[in-house]
């Protein structure tokens, strides 16, 4: 009976212990607010479906910051809308750029989730600087024999779609100046006008280049394009 | 349900699915064809020549396809008539089910004509030619020039020059500058040629030389050649 009697004292102090002990570790806090898909507060996860691309025209961005001027395209990117990222820190890259592409995207077998280019043109003209761009990508490769791989996402406007090409890790190699070399870009188009008229000027465009051969390095920002046009015609 | 109204509702289902195909079809078959090409610079006079250079065109694109051609070149010089640098051309065009165009661009730097008759920093042509269900349009926007001169007169800045404006050259010819040329019905059809710098040169061919005035009385003017700065084209038909 005694011993009874010590075992019901016991284990209530001991699971008292317990609780405290507990209340005391550093633990991640456990939230109570009612459950919310994943993609919430983040991008819901890449999946390629394919995609063809194809466009040109020209931009403008402002001198001296691009993301200044009236025709910077605000809209389409934000932290959960910007699927693009480049390692380089890049200065602005401003005044005219006409540029020219076409893009075919490809499930990649091995990561499902990933598009690459199956093959592809593009053709970028920094004019102030006189630079030329010129990306080839053949049989899912580029110049270097590197896979380039690219992105499409629904924008933050809800307009539409923006493609990235070139994405981490591998970005993709762009000839300089005819053949002066190769150096590390990025390109990235946004079709906002899809079965409306096409000169409501909601496309847009944004350049990166390491500058590492054409000493023009720089990033145009997203910019609305003053003339031409970005299709997204077919999978 | 009696045999009657059957019949009813097998002809309905069969309307609505005839109806669903044919704009089904409209829809996925809005253009057939598209086109587009692009140069800096062509020189045919007297003083001398140069063919469309560089010189992107547009190839064939059918299905549901796109298509890109670009071109480069350092510089060009055609003595007494033409020199620029930073020549560019590109061309691209595309099929959709929605939609289906084609855009084109050419530019050259540095640009002296007719030994500085006429000068720009900058040429651009940029067109762009669009088919859906809302018709088929095209334009020229982003086409501009950068601190024109015509002889003499001075444009500064970079900045868009009004359709085909007509300046005279005398004793050369004239230039039209943002020259457009339109195609197609705006419906089911458009294109666009812009030329922005497009120098005719002219000799007077006849008349009589006036012994009092020394003036030239009567003759006919006949162009004898002709310079191009910056040519883009596209199109886009059903």
């Amino acid at each position: 009976m005694m011993r009874e009697h010590r075992s019901l004292i016991v284990w209530p102090s001991l699971i008292a212990a317990g609780l405290l002990a507990a209340s005391c570790t550093d633990q991640p806090k456990v939230s109570m607010a009612p459950n919310r898909p994943n993609f919430w507060l983040t991008p819901p996860p890449a999946v390629c479906t394919g995609g063809k691309w194809t466009g040109g025209g020209r931009i403008d961005p402002a001198y001296p910051d691009p993301t200044a001027g009236s025709n910077y395209d605000g809209a389409d990117e934000d932290l959960a809308h910007e699927e693009e990222y480049f390692a380089y820190k890049l200065p602005n890259m401003t005044g005219k750029v006409t540029f020219g592409f076409n893009i075919f995207l490809a499930v990649n077998s091995e990561t499902p989730s990933r598009c690459y280019v199956q093959k592809g043109e593009i053709e970028v003209n920094h004019h102030p600087a006189k630079t030329s761009w010129h990306v080839s990508i053949h049989d899912g490769t580029d110049a270097q024999g590197n896979t380039v791989y690219a992105s499409v996402f629904a924008d933050a406007s809800g307009r539409g779609y923006c493609l990235v090409v070139g994405i981490p890790d591998n970005y993709m190699w762009a000839r300089v100046n005819g053949n002066k070399g190769y150096e590390l870009t990025q390109f990235e188009v946004c079709d906002n006008d899809r079965g409306q008229p096409q000169n409501s000027r909601h496309d847009a465009m944004r350049w990166r280049a390491a500058g590492d051969v054409s000493h023009d390095p720089g990033d145009t920002h997203l910019i609305y394009l003053t003339g031409g046009n970005i299709v997204e015609h077919g999978s | 349900m009696n045999g009657k109204s059957m019949h009813w509702v097998n002809r309905l289902a069969a309307l609505g699915l005839v109806v669903g195909l044919v704009a089904g079809l409209a829809a996925v078959g809005s253009a057939q064809s598209v086109g587009g090409q692009a140069y800096s610079t062509y020189v045919n006079t007297p003083l001398g020549s140069s063919a469309q250079s560089p010189l992107a065109v547009l190839p064939a694109v059918s299905g549901t396809d796109g298509a890109e051609a670009d071109a480069e070149g350092s510089a060009l010089n055609v003595a007494g008539a033409l020199s620029s640098d930073f020549l560019n051309s590109i061309t691209s065009g595309e099929i959709g089910a929605a939609e289906a165009g084609a855009q084109s661009t050419a530019s050259a730097a540095s640009v002296n004509i007719l030994n500085g008759l006429i000068t720009a920093d900058e040429v651009v042509a940029n067109v762009m030619s669009s088919a859906g269900q809302t018709g088929a349009f095209s334009n020229a926007d982003g086409s501009t020039l950068t601190n024109l001169t015509v002889a003499g007169q001075s444009l500064s800045g970079d900045q868009p020059v009004a359709p085909n404006t007509n300046v005279s050259l005398p004793g050369v010819g004239y230039v039209v500058l943002n020259e457009q040329i339109p195609s197609g019905d705006g419906v089911s059809s458009s294109g666009l040629t812009v030329n922005m710098i497009h120098v005719y040169l002219q000799n007077l061919v006849g008349g009589i030389l006036n012994p009092l005035t020394g003036q030239i009385i009567g003759g006919t003017l006949q162009t004898t050649g002709e310079i191009i700065v910056g040519s883009a084209t596209s199109s886009v038909a059903s």
